[in-house]
């Protein structure tokens, strides 16, 4: 009996799924349970197991495809079982083939016993007699083991990989999946393992080009690789503020005035913030190698989303630069940002990263740390809040930042002094001209 | 003044005789060791020179001798007893595991067992499967002894005096097909100390760890590879007790892949303890896995075309490593 694999439903709602990516290929022995295909939905992307062990056949949906749930995408035919044609044509009289009696393969009762176990299709067992013992089949699991073995990285076991190339690739927070292993079996080896790129000077260049990758851009695949490595690596912490955002607001509508930029409050943070580390040098590090390395300038990266992707271009020496520029600067690079147009400068030498999910409606978030900057700012949006003023209640414009820290860098006290000290300047921004 | 060369045979002999005549406690029991001067002509003159009272012939009688050694060890001599084949340790072992091993520490330190066990391993000789096997891994596994195995003439000399004035039981294997090869000895007094690995050779890719004879292979291998553009680096433990693991250590951090090769049984050996050393020291810099060669897991057979076949060789070795090292 063949069985069919269908779209799966994960979601109460879903309509469709699209399917990514044949793991298997038509004709690839599987056993059930092991992951054939990779499903996206509209919010998630998993691994569709084989229904049962068998031949996958029958395949109708290209990658690519987008699916309703529920439709059948391809059959795994029972080991020493031709395939049917494909699921449609059954409905237009086209009945599965039954083998005839003396095309089934000649094996031995052993060998055909040992298939079943292994799922294995007799028919695709070669031998140069024509007569199948049981040698000959697992000779043939074998086979087939070795070539699955490289793409075959994701049925919930390590992917192959020598202990030196493992520990390489963590510490250079490179994901083993994406390299193309030359040992055996498909194992990545320590040649493999591309030479450790420092990643505070030189990330590799993000270019806007798409669909490498089961349809993930270059800029999402670094972003996936940092944030892991960060959240692997770094220890996080968190401290939150909630400041009253009245003078912050009085001061953009001056300074847009004053300037005749678009200067937005982001703008202001990163002078804020600027400002805040200059008088905290002890918040401008990095660990590295087991020691704290001091950074000489104040250069502030801003989170920017792009359609494929998250990049941090950096406003260079924040602390020397007026308001105007600020507000230039960021606009010319975040334009670039968004046509792909990043310079390998754009985005190096960052010290500290703004984060700036206001514009969502977002009230509070905890952000993950820029590997390897030492903390984060994240920006919640600027509303009206109840708070207690003299026992009273009352009605402020406020604004709540995160900082998350890396825990090697910072302690929560060097981190708190920092939250506080920007704090006070958010609340009061005139303290600047002190 | 040139380098004096002696052969294996003469350098332990001289080790002994220069032993025996610093020190009145060391004597020297076996059979065949005194008139014949050892079967292996290893002990030739050393009778004329310090009598029978101190080059003791025993009959066929390893258990009786074996234990004299032991009994007269805790009784403050300090005895080297020769047992002339490997193989015969299956007769000594009581004596070896069971009282010498042991005593020191039973006693509370009351009682000491300076003693050497000495005798071969190694085959390809055509001694047939009871003379020719390499069982140092039997000893190797006892706490209480200590395993010297010298891998030529100079640690032939150097590892039988340092054996000889241990206060602990110590068995040395000479590789019986090694006495007649010759190498630099210096004249007079040196010891090479126990559990201190040497690099017989600085490399970069590969980390081959070999014992005995196997040293001389493992160089040969690496004298192939070098032409084959691999860089070997060959480390000779010396003793398998004490072992220098913290050499096969670090060696293997820097090349990422090692290689340990022994004359002994394959299973449950020599190499499977050092590989196993690396293994867990290394795990992280390792970019292949630690590959064990040893004697093939048969009885050593009679027939020189297949004895030849059950231990490493050059060409085997250096195949091994090239494939390690996927060139």
């Amino acid at each position: 009996m063949a069985t069919n694999v269908i779209m799966p439903a994960l979601e109460l709602a879903q309509e469709t799924g699209k399917l990514l990516r044949w793991i298997k290929a038509p004709g690839d022995t599987v056993r059930k349970g092991e992951p054939i295909a990779e499903i996206e939905t509209d919010k998630v992307t998993i691994e569709l197991e084989a229904p049962a062990s068998g031949v996958l056949s029958a395949v109708t949906a290209q990658e690519g495809d987008v699916v309703p749930v529920g439709h059948t995408i391809a059959q795994i035919a029972a080991p020493n079982e031709a395939a049917t044609r494909s699921p449609q044509g059954r409905g237009q009289g086209e009945g599965p083939e039954a083998p005839a009696p003396d095309s089934r393969p000649k094996a031995s009762p052993l060998a055909r016993k040992v298939a079943e176990e292994h799922g294995v299709d007799l028919a695709r067992v070669k031998t140069a007699s024509g007569k199948i013992e049981k040698a000959d089949v697992l000779a043939f699991v074998e086979s087939q083991r070795v070539v699955a073995a490289p793409t075959n990285g994701s049925a919930g076991r390590l992917v192959a990989a020598s202990p030196k190339a493992r520990r390489l690739a963590a510490e250079r927070g490179i994901d083993l999946r994406a390299l193309k292993g030359s040992g055996p079996g498909g194992a990545v080896l320590t040649l493999d393992v591309p030479a450790a790129t420092a990643p505070s000077t030189t990330p590799p260049l993000p270019s806007p080009q798409k669909g490498e990758g089961g349809g993930v851009g270059t800029v999402w695949r670094i972003m996936a690789e940092r944030m892991t490595a960060s959240w692997t690596s770094a220890p996080h912490f968190y401290l939150v503020r909630e400041v009253n955002v009245t003078r912050l607001v009085a001061w953009l509508d001056k300074a847009r005035k004053q300037t005749g930029a678009h200067v937005t409050y982001t703008d202001l943070l990163v002078k804020l913030v600027a400002a805040t580390l200059a008088q905290h040098p002890r918040v401008n590090v990095s660990w590295k190698d087991g020691a704290l390395e001091r950074h000489a300038d104040i250069n502030i990266g801003l989170a920017v989303a792009l359609e494929d992707g998250l990049v941090v271009p950096v406003l260079h020496k924040a602390d020397t630069l007026g308001l105007k520029e600020i507000a230039t600067r960021r606009e010319d690079l975040v334009a670039r940002a968004q046509s792909g147009k990043l310079r390998p400068a754009d985005i190096q030498g960052g010290v500290f990263t703004i984060s700036n999910l206001g514009m969502y409606g977002v009230d509070a978030f905890s952000a993950i740390v820029n590997p390897p900057q030492a903390a984060i700012l994240a920006v919640g949006r600027i509303t009206d809040r109840v708070v207690p003023v003299n026992g009273q209640p009352a009605v402020q414009p406020t604004m709540v930042l995160t900082l998350s820290c890396d825990h090697r860098a910072l302690d929560g006290a060097r981190g708190a002094q920092f939250l506080g000290a920007l704090a006070d300047l958010v609340e009061e921004p005139l303290a600047l001209l002190v | 003044m040139g380098e004096r060369e002696l052969t294996y045979g003469d350098a332990v002999k001289e080790a002994i005789a220069e032993e025996m005549r610093r020190d009145p406690r060391v004597f020297i029991i076996g059979e065949d060791i005194a008139e014949a001067g050892h079967p292996f002509k290893t002990l030739v003159g050393l009778v004329q020179e310090f009598g029978t009272e101190r080059v003791i012939d025993t009959p066929i009688s390893e258990p009786g001798y074996a234990g004299i050694g032991v009994g007269a060890a805790m009784t403050g001599m300090r005895p080297v007893v020769d047992v002339m084949f490997g193989d015969f340790i299956t007769l000594t072992m009581d004596q070896m595991v069971n009282q010498a091993a042991k005593a020191h520490y039973m006693s509370g330190g009351k009682i000491k067992v300076p003693i050497v066990f000495r005798t071969t391993l190694g085959a390809t000789r055509r001694s047939a499967a009871q003379h020719s096997q390499s069982l140092h891994a039997w000893v190797s596994h006892i706490p209480g002894l200590k395993v010297a195995l010298p891998s030529g003439p100079y640690e032939a000399k150097g590892l039988m005096k340092t054996a000889i004035r241990d206060d602990s039981p110590v068995v040395i294997f000479e590789d019986k097909m090694m006495y007649r090869m010759k190498g630099p000895v210096p004249e007079g007094d040196y010891t090479i100390p126990f559990g201190v690995a040497e690099v017989k050779r600085a490399g970069k890719d590969i980390t081959i760890v070999a014992t005995s004879s196997m040293v001389g292979v493992a160089l040969g291998a690496a004298k192939m590879l070098e032409d084959a553009g691999i860089s070997a680096e060959v480390i000779d433990p010396r003793t398998t007790w004490p072992l220098d693991k913290q050499a096969l250590i670090e060696s293997a951090k820097k090349t990422s892949r090692a290689l340990v090769v022994d004359e002994g049984y394959e299973r449950y050996g020599v190499t499977a303890e050092m590989a196993a050393v690396i293994a867990e020291g290394a795990f992280y810099y390792l970019d292949a896995p630690v590959k064990r060669m040893g004697a093939m897991d048969v009885p050593v057979p009679f027939s020189p075309v297949l004895e030849d076949l059950t231990v490493p060789s050059e060409k085997t070795v250096f195949e091994a490593a090239r494939t390690l090292c996927r060139k």
